[in-house]
């Protein structure tokens, strides 16, 4: 009985152990007894890694952090061990970033030239390069540091927000809101305008470019008028023109002193013609007032029928004369 | 105007009473402390406990283990369940397996089935042990020139101290597996993503620290048994009392000892 307790102890206490160890060993992928290639990076901090961090070489991991400590008062050395087929990039550098929201970090190993142009990223890898075999690496900010930033700028906005919320009552907000409205007609108008002015303008354009080829073709003209003048000029010509215009003149003083006689002549007709209605005027006024034979005549109609009779008379013996002229001329000679 | 002498009697008497009671108290820290102190002298008689200790173990740890792996089991299922019902929106499902295996290791398969073997492994003790006292087989211990304490104490709390944490960790093995069934069968989560929960901030401290506290709650419940079992007095009464006892007061110990290494371990020393 005594022996068979002892066994079943023993064997529960050997399986239980082996198989807590076995579990710890599995769940954090320790490899026992196998060859690791050994890596280790120089940092002026390393954040949220710690021992176990897993290693990260384009995306596969490669291995974990397996130890840091401090150097030279200013620096941190992670040893990293990596999987001996893991071959490192050109010019390598270390990059401790954080790799999900949960807290999770990782050492992605890369090309220095894959870095970027962060400059504090490049201003740690600068820092931490020695000559030596030890990788230079740089911490990225961690998430809590990138919320804080973007915390502190969404509270900014908030003030802003909050300012511009004071700022803008129900009133300045009513009045803004008119200020829109007649803006909106304004532009409205202003537009119209615009296409109207720009048709006036597109006639402007018009009319100067017809005008510009008017000017043109008078600049030709004129050009033509100035070479036929230079010829004018070889050949004397301008000489002849000046002396007739000379004798044109002449004649144009001449003409207007003799418009100036005739204009002398016809003021003193004019004086003559004012007398002669003057008293045609008066002659008129005395026959609408029936004043005078020729008043009676006119306002008379007696003396009109008379007068008409007179003619008819007249009429009548002047043709009677020109029918039978013999008989009241009778023209003898000797 | 003076007192009423019956006032005077009743003063003194609740005064008497609350004497009575601190110093009840203090006996029973008194007691505790040089029960502790005889166990400690006691351990170093080897000859006498040694022989029962495997048989011990085997009573206490070997056959505490199936009930001990069920209740692991099933926790690790309702944990995994409640992980993802808990786990909407932004948080991705592969934390369930560091859900589970933080929670599990570190607190659930330690305290759960402490307090499964503080009922099961405490009151057997205080029973024992009870009735060894009220039908006096330990004054016959004694006067056969037998240390009760290296005889009876110590191989009990040795095996308790020893294979609570074989239990324990194999409890947390059977649990989190448990949970990883119940995640990949019941909630669809691949056993990649399970597995990546599970590593994603797994720390060998964890286990350590579950195996540790798990050892002093198998001192504490295979301690608290044997004082109450070997202070029942009247009779099949009085192992009764001390049978109930010594569960309550191994729950409430393991409770308490659980803030303890939080306190003390946890508090400050983020891994």
């Amino acid at each position: 009985m005594k022996k068979a307790n002892d066994f079943a102890v023993g064997l529960t206490i050997l399986a239980g152990t082996a198989i807590i160890l076995a579990a710890t060993l599995w769940v954090k992928q320790a490899d026992i007894g196998r060859d690791r290639a050994t890596v280790s990076a120089r940092f002026r901090d390393v954040g949220g890694v710690r021992v176990g961090t897993p290693v990260v070489i384009r995306g596969v991991r490669a291995g974990r952090i397996e130890a840091m400590e401090l150097k030279d008062s200013v620096f941190v050395v992670a040893r990293m061990t990596l999987d001996p087929t893991a071959e490192l990039p050109v010019d390598p550098v270390v990059l401790l970033n954080e790799s999900s929201l949960f807290g999770e970090w990782q050492a992605t190993i890369t090309s220095r030239n894959a870095v970027g142009r962060d400059a504090d990223v490049l201003r740690q890898l600068s820092e931490t390069s020695r000559d030596d075999e030890v990788l230079p690496g740089a911490t990225l900010p961690d998430i809590a540091r990138l919320t804080a930033v973007a915390g502190r700028i969404a509270g900014d906005v908030a003030t802003v927000a909050e300012r511009v919320q004071v700022a803008f009552d129900d009133q300045a907000a009513r009045e803004l809101r008119s200020s829109v409205r007649s803006f909106s007609e304004l532009s409205t108008i202003l537009a119209q305008t615009v296409r109207e002015q720009s048709n006036n303008m597109t006639t402007v354009s018009s009319d100067v470019r017809v005008g510009v080829q008017s000017l043109v073709k008078s600049a030709e003209l004129l050009r033509d008028v100035a070479e036929r003048v230079d010829s004018s000029t070889a050949r004397g010509e301008v000489h002849q023109i000046v002396a007739d215009a000379g004798e044109a003149a002449r004649q144009l003083r001449e003409t207007g002193r003799r418009l100036a006689v005739i204009s002398e002549q016809l003021g003193r007709s004019q004086v003559r013609l004012e007398s002669f209605l003057a008293t045609s005027d008066s002659i008129a006024q005395k026959i609408h007032s029936g004043s005078g034979s020729l008043g009676l005549l006119v306002n008379d109609p007696t003396l009109y029928r008379n007068a008409d009779s007179a003619m008819r008379q007249l009429n009548l013996l002047l043709a009677d004369v020109q029918k039978n002229p013999r008989k009241y001329v009778n023209l003898r000679i000797f | 105007m003076a007192p009423h002498p019956g006032a005077r009697v009743r003063a003194v008497e609740g005064i008497e009473s609350l004497g009575r009671w601190g110093r009840e108290r203090i006996e029973g820290l008194g007691r505790s402390g040089r029960f502790v102190g005889d166990t400690l002298v006691a351990s170093r008689d080897v000859s006498t406990w040694w022989p029962e200790a495997t048989m011990h173990a085997r009573e206490l740890g070997v056959r505490s283990l199936p009930i001990a792996l069920y209740i692991a089991v099933f926790t690790g299922i309702v944990l995994s369940l409640l992980a993802s019902y808990s786990f909407t929106g932004a948080v991705p499902l592969y934390f369930v397996g560091t859900l589970v295996e933080k929670t599990i290791t570190m607190e659930l398969a330690p305290v759960l089935t402490g307090l499964a073997l503080a009922g099961r492994v405490g009151a057997n003790i205080a029973a024992e042990l009870g009735t060894m006292k009220v039908t006096e087989q330990v004054d016959a211990l004694e006067t056969l020139s037998y240390d009760p304490y290296a005889y009876l104490v110590v191989p009990r709390v040795l095996a308790g101290t020893i294979m609570f944490p074989v239990v324990v960790g194999l409890s947390m093995v059977v649990g989190v597996a448990a949970g990883w069934a119940a995640s990949i069968l019941l909630l669809g989560i691949s056993s990649e993503e399970f597995v990546k929960g599970l590593r994603l901030f797994f720390d060998a401290f964890d286990v350590r620290y579950g195996l540790v506290k798990s050892a002093t709650f198998g001192t504490a419940v295979t301690w608290i048994g044997c004082m109450q079992g070997l202070a029942a007095r009247g009779g099949a009464q009085g192992v009764g009392r001390a049978a109930t006892s010594a569960v309550v007061y191994s729950a409430v110990i393991i409770l308490v000892l659980d803030a303890f290494w939080a306190v003390v371990w946890l508090l400050g020393n983020k891994p």
